[in-house]
């Protein structure tokens, strides 16, 4: 006999509401559905009533944790519009930000991850490490969650010294690799907790359109860091790690490991940082009627910006966002089919889901 | 022959594709949406989104698809006298969301699929989040 379990809209494991309601038989899920929207904000709508200065600051809140990589976005798309192109230095300078950013986002998700997986002192240790990436992108633009750093045709804070930043990279990334990584490849819990759990195959992570480490745990080598290069990324070496069992602990894995090579961009990218402007000559900008797309790789994966302009307006006319968890929530329903009930929490909290974005 | 050059063929159009904005166009596409939707699985293409529009003075709307593939971003824009699509969701799983998104935002219908609600709105109006009036 089978009986439906919902779970949420207050998620045991995650600050965020949604909901799945899970068809059971025994502890076995045997189906699930999925509901978002009760973070609705109306975004989209509302970024169509704000010029073109207001609507960066706007777009900056669609998500909490990965603020400065809407800003990005909506910044190039806009620069294709209008033409104006960022200075090198921007470019290094937007990298900087964005592999930053990654690091925050995906320790973080470490640490929620640990939790789930019954290890709180980790959680504890990740989130203080946590602290210490927030400082350094506090360091850089006096903000510690909306950063206000993108501009259309730069960035609005310099990075005075970037070489002075390299240890405190370093540190990091000796941190990162004394205590998380262990524990996310090599602990015994945690491979208990995650092998074979949440699988998504290739075929349904190519199926579902799955973006970023959750489609790279899958088998699928997709990064637009590597396929469409922006900012400064074809300057830069780094390799896309990709994991094949399409668990919940290939994308523990493909997660650890891009901690790593995000480090290894940030001392590229803080090394070889052109001198410079930091932004394009300050001018009234007129915009033409038209649509530009931009997309960039965000810690979850894509996320592309559809912006569209009236002829001389003040206001877009259309700003349409596809974030990475719109694209990688639906695959939860294949990943918990065939899953132990008390699996479920850590397998929706493995793809990183971020309700804020997906409902805008 | 470029990759692109060989989805004109594939698509069988003469039509150049027109680079804008970041974004490869083919407007107007030769094939319906269902069609294109089998041609761009065929050649391993991954669907993106699709990006609506009202159109001014009841006029309709208009669509853009978007595709990847392998990193270049493929447009197809459809325009909509009425307010009703063929649903590609059957060949496209990745869809799903994404037109049912723009079926409540919109109030688009997309034929031939069921509808579930995605967001939370209120009773079973439609349109009510990205149009311009609510016509249901």
């Amino acid at each position: 006999m089978s009986y439906k379990i919902p779970m949420g809209p207050f998620h045991p494991a995650l600050e965020e509401p949604y909901k799945l309601d899970m068809i059971c038989e025994g502890e076995t899920v045997v189906d699930a559905k999925l509901h978002i929207g009760f973070n609705f904000r109306g975004i989209e709508h509302l970024a169509e009533t704000r010029n073109y200065v207001q609507v960066i600051a706007l777009m900056e809140r669609v998500c909490g944790i990965c603020s400065n990589i809407h800003t990005l976005t909506l910044c190039q798309a806009m620069e294709q519009l209008t033409g104006l192109q960022p200075p090198p230095r921007a470019l290094y300078i937007r990298v900087v930000m964005a592999e930053l950013e990654r690091l925050h986002s995906h320790v973080l998700w470490a640490g929620i991850a640990c939790k789930l997986m019954g290890f709180k002192t980790m959680f504890m240790t990740c989130f203080a490490l946590r602290e210490k990436v927030m400082d350094v992108l506090q360091a850089i633009s006096g903000n510690r969650v909306n950063y206000s750093m993108n501009r259309i045709g730069g960035v609005n804070r310099d990075i005075p010294d970037p070489l002075a930043l390299l240890p405190v990279i370093d540190q990091l990334e000796r941190e990162i690799v004394r205590t998380v990584i262990p524990i996310l490849t090599t602990s015994v819990t945690a491979r208990s907790r995650c092998a074979g759990i949440g699988i998504l195959t290739r075929e349904k992570a190519v199926s579902c359109g799955v973006v970023g480490p959750t489609a790279r745990a899958s088998g699928v080598p997709q990064d637009l860091r590597r396929a469409a290069p922006y900012a400064a990324y074809s300057e830069l070496e780094f390799e896309v790690p990709v994991e094949t069992a399409g668990d919940v602990r290939a994308r523990l894995l493909v997660r650890a490991l891009e901690i790593l090579e995000s480090c290894r961009i940030l001392r590229q990218a803080l090394a070889k940082m052109p001198p410079g402007e930091f932004h394009a000559e300050d001018t009234k900008l007129v915009f033409p009627a038209g649509t530009a797309v931009s997309r960039v790789e965000a810690p979850r994966g894509e996320v592309m910006y559809s912006v569209s302009w009236k002829e001389n307006s003040r206001n877009p006319s259309r700003v349409h966002v596809r974030t990475p968890s719109f694209a990688n929530m639906p695959a939860i329903r294949w990943m918990v089919a065939g899953a132990r009930l008390a699996d479920t929490p850590l397998i929706q909290a493995s793809i990183d889901p971020c309700y804020s974005c997906t409902d805008r | 022959m470029t990759v692109l050059d060989s989805i004109l063929a594939k698509l069988g159009t003469a039509e150049p594709w027109v680079q804008k904005g970041g974004v490869y166009w083919l407007d107007p596409c030769p094939l319906n949406v269902r069609n294109l939707a089998k041609a761009m699985n065929a050649l391993s293409a991954r669907f993106v989104t699709i990006t609506a529009y009202q159109l001014p003075a009841g006029e309709g709307f208009r669509l853009e698809y978007h595709w990847d593939l392998d990193g270049q971003m493929l447009g197809f824009p459809y325009r909509l006298s009425g307010n009703s699509i063929e649903s590609i969701y059957d060949l496209c799983e990745a869809a799903d969301w994404i037109e049912r998104e723009v079926h409540e935002g919109f109030a688009v219908d997309f034929l031939g699929r069921d509808y579930e609600p995605l967001l939370l709105r209120p009773g079973d109006k439609l349109g009510v989040n990205l149009r311009e009036e609510v016509v249901r």
